[in-house]
């Protein structure tokens, strides 16, 4: 018998695979690569953003997002899939926050992202998502920062230190070797773009890269110049 | 009459210096025939969390199940013990969610933060308006004369021991002047390290 | 599925057909928390002046001294509400939420007119029986503005505006002083006296004066702004001594410390599970 079934998306694969879901990690595997640096006093999140062609105005479109004052996003693989979560997990973020007055904690908004992705692994009519996110946070009761990966799956991880995308296994090993306990952010901002230029191919610029810290204060996006800033310190 | 006197109760709560306290009388009735005179108002919600509810005597016990199953739920989710104004949110949510249909139950809150142990109380009324004070709170069938006694003799910043003299004192004699609660109280201290309760005596007519 | 009930969204009716039935055999329901109030705000030459006082009612007991009534809606705007307390809160409460969504989707600062409109919309399919009345102030990109909603979901838009039991003390001042282009202190002024009328003629309002300025690039929350009220100072010791209240029994329960964290120390390598 062949291993060719019509049935639905997510229904298992005789080897007991689903293979939708393997194939969600192989276009994240493909896409641009995103970075994320957990460091004592905050996060760094960042990421290519190469335009295929000099005409694109990139100025209005952004990889990544502020989700609530405290927690921000960025993701590798289909921007389009992205969007669909962002907008969920802003909604998630505004509800728990009206239900307790209080700003949802990194791990919360995490486990419900994720229960949002698991479930487009066993509904029917439907596709799993083709993103792997990054979501950096701080947590105002813990007075520290998360930082945490979510899968296709809905299988999500706490990290250190990561790396997503395309050649995200040379960026780990980048990683692996760069990271050190007492990171602060400043350094980890500058790890992060070495890391991204481990793989960068041609010249690193404020408009093909996109920068997100996330502190005590909450998460912001760098501005052009601030990203310019940090480029001329890194060279 | 209004459904609020139906069973009685009276229960009111007090900041002291790094503590609270929450107190309520005993008395469960059916309008005026008394039942049961060690009916428990006060429901511990965490170690240094409770929460007082008077009013229809069903409701009571409904709203604690829900309010506890919620915790509960909200304890094992967040793997942290909750702060009492987060409890707050939760029981004006309950409350406001049957904002046509209500509960007839005027909670109190009083609790320490489980981090901080900073000192909280608060109310609702019966559609879930919260509202915080930095002194006292009253609710129940004779909220006016608690009022009367808590305005008198409340100080601010009082060790547990005056406290507790304080809020029995402004119990006791507020519902000496109510027929549908009282038949002695009860008094629940709350501290960093210890919640003490006490069972006061008290007129049983 | 009953045990698995999570806060569900929109209100419950579960207990109006018992809530109905004791009405019916002459149980009255208790009376919400009010906001008697007197609220009220006005465009003054940078922006708009809020005012509100601070007293919350049960029937006719002060149920709190010092409440808030100005509340949040976004970092620059603001709303006074009336009516029934539980009301205003929790509709300002969802609105708020509502534009801050707006604002993240869109990266705009929200308007007041969107305010406004979600505002009026969500009290218009209510039909009035959210009993908020509101009085809606900001400054956006088009300007200050000024609004004042009514609980069927009605709007004005208007330089000066006065909502809540007190409304008519409070308007009687502004038809007397208010003039347009004010400059801001002689505006907070008007605002300050237009609320003490209803503290001091209108019984459903009372103790301080809360104030609220908001400009195009800064808010000024005053809370107090204004004590109009002012407790005398207690002259005897009312306590009562230690030992004074006849105690039946006594419970102590100990609070043991709470884990902050657990560290296990092993000398093996841990076990590889996944």
């Amino acid at each position: 018998m062949s291993e060719r079934y019509s049935f639905s998306l997510t229904t298992f694969s005789p080897s007991g695979k689903l293979v939708q879901i393997e194939y969600a990690l192989a276009a994240v595997a493909a896409g641009a690569p995103s970075v994320g640096i957990k460091a004592t006093n905050g996060v760094v999140l960042a990421t290519e953003k190469k335009q295929k062609s000099v005409l694109y105005d990139d100025s209005s479109i952004h990889k990544i997002e502020l989700i609530t004052k405290n927690i921000g996003m960025v993701y590798s693989g289909m921007g389009p899939d992205y969007r669909v979560l962002v907008k969920n997990a802003r909604k998630l973020a505004q509800q728990y926050f009206l239900q307790y007055q209080e700003q949802i904690p990194t791990s919360q908004l995490v486990q419900r992202v994720a229960n949002v992705m698991q479930e487009f692994t066993q509904s029917g009519g439907v596709r799993p998502f083709g993103v792997s996110l990054l979501m950096a946070g701080w947590d105002e009761d813990e007075e520290r920062p998360y930082l945490y990966q979510c899968d296709p799956s809905g299988a999500y991880f706490a990290w250190k230190a990561t790396a997503m995308g395309k050649n995200f296994v040379n960026g780990k090993t980048f990683l692996e070797k760069r990271y050190s306990d007492n990171l602060e952010l400043e350094d980890a901002v500058h790890t992060a773009i070495l890391t991204l230029k481990e793989s960068f191919e041609g010249q690193m610029t404020e408009d093909n890269i996109e920068i997100g810290i996330c502190n005590q204060d909450g998460f912001k996006r760098l501005s052009t110049a601030e990203v310019k800033d940090y480029l001329a310190s890194v060279q | 009459m209004s459904i609020m006197s139906y069973n009685g109760a009276a229960i009111m709560a007090m900041k002291g210096k790094e503590c609270v306290a929450i107190a309520a009388d005993r008395r469960f009735g059916i309008q005026a025939q008394t039942i049961n005179t060690q009916f428990d108002k006060i429901f511990e919600m965490g170690p240094k969390l409770y929460v007082g509810l008077p009013g229809l005597a069903t409701d009571v016990q409904t709203v604690a199940q829900r309010l506890k199953f919620r915790l509960n739920l909200y304890e094992l989710k967040e793997n942290r013990n909750i702060k009492p104004k987060t409890f707050l949110s939760m029981v004006s949510n309950l409350l406001y969610s049957r904002r046509f249909g209500p509960y007839f139950v005027e909670p109190v809150i009083a609790g320490l933060d489980p981090k901080t142990s900073e000192p909280f109380i608060a109310s609702l009324d019966l559609i879930g308006c919260p509202m915080i004070t930095e002194d006292f709170v009253v609710s129940g069938t004779c909220s006016e004369q608690m009022y009367g006694m808590c305005e008198t003799l409340y100080k601010p910043d009082q060790e547990p021991d005056d406290l507790f003299e304080t809020i029995s004192q402004c119990l006791l004699n507020a519902v000496d002047r109510d027929a549908v609660s009282g038949w002695g109280g009860v008094v629940y201290i709350i501290e960093k390290d210890k919640v003490t309760k006490r069972i006061l005596k008290g007129r049983m007519d | 599925m009953a045990a698995v009930e999570g806060p569900m969204p929109g209100f419950s009716f579960e207990n109006c057909i018992r809530n109905r039935h004791l009405e019916k055999i002459g149980h009255k329901a208790p009376t919400a928390y009010k906001t008697g109030t007197t609220i009220a705000g006005i465009i003054y030459k940078d922006g708009v002046v809020l005012g509100a006082d601070t007293r919350a009612t049960e029937d006719t007991v002060v149920a709190d001294k010092n409440c808030s009534k100005i509340h949040y809606l976004a970092d620059n705007m603001y709303c006074c509400g009336a009516g029934t307390a539980a009301d205003t809160e929790m509709t300002t409460q969802m609105i708020s939420s509502q534009l801050e969504l707006h604002k993240l989707n869109t990266g705009r600062k929200p308007r007041v007119a969107t305010a406004n409109r979600l505002l009026k919309q969500m009290l218009f399919r209510y039909q009035g029986h959210i009993s908020a009345a509101l009085v809606l102030g900001g400054v956006d990109v088009t300007g200050p503005h000024l609004y004042s909603i009514h609980p069927h979901g009605s709007t004005d838009k208007l330089p000066y505006v006065t909502m809540g039991s007190g409304s008519l003390a409070a308007m009687a001042t502004f038809e007397d002083r208010f003039k347009p282009n004010m400059e801001k202190d002689e505006a907070m002024k008007l605002v300050r006296d237009a609320i003490a009328a209803g503290i001091f003629n209108d019984l459903g309002s009372g103790s301080n004066v809360d104030i609220c300025v908001i400009t195009k690039d800064k808010v000024e929350y005053l809370r107090p702004f204004d004590e109009a009220n002012i407790k005398g100072k207690r002259e005897g010791n009312y306590g009562y001594k230690r030992g004074s209240t006849a105690v039946v029994s006594t419970e102590v329960k100990k609070i043991p410390f709470e884990v902050v964290a657990t560290q296990v120390v092993s000398g093996t390598e841990a076990m590889d599970t996944a």
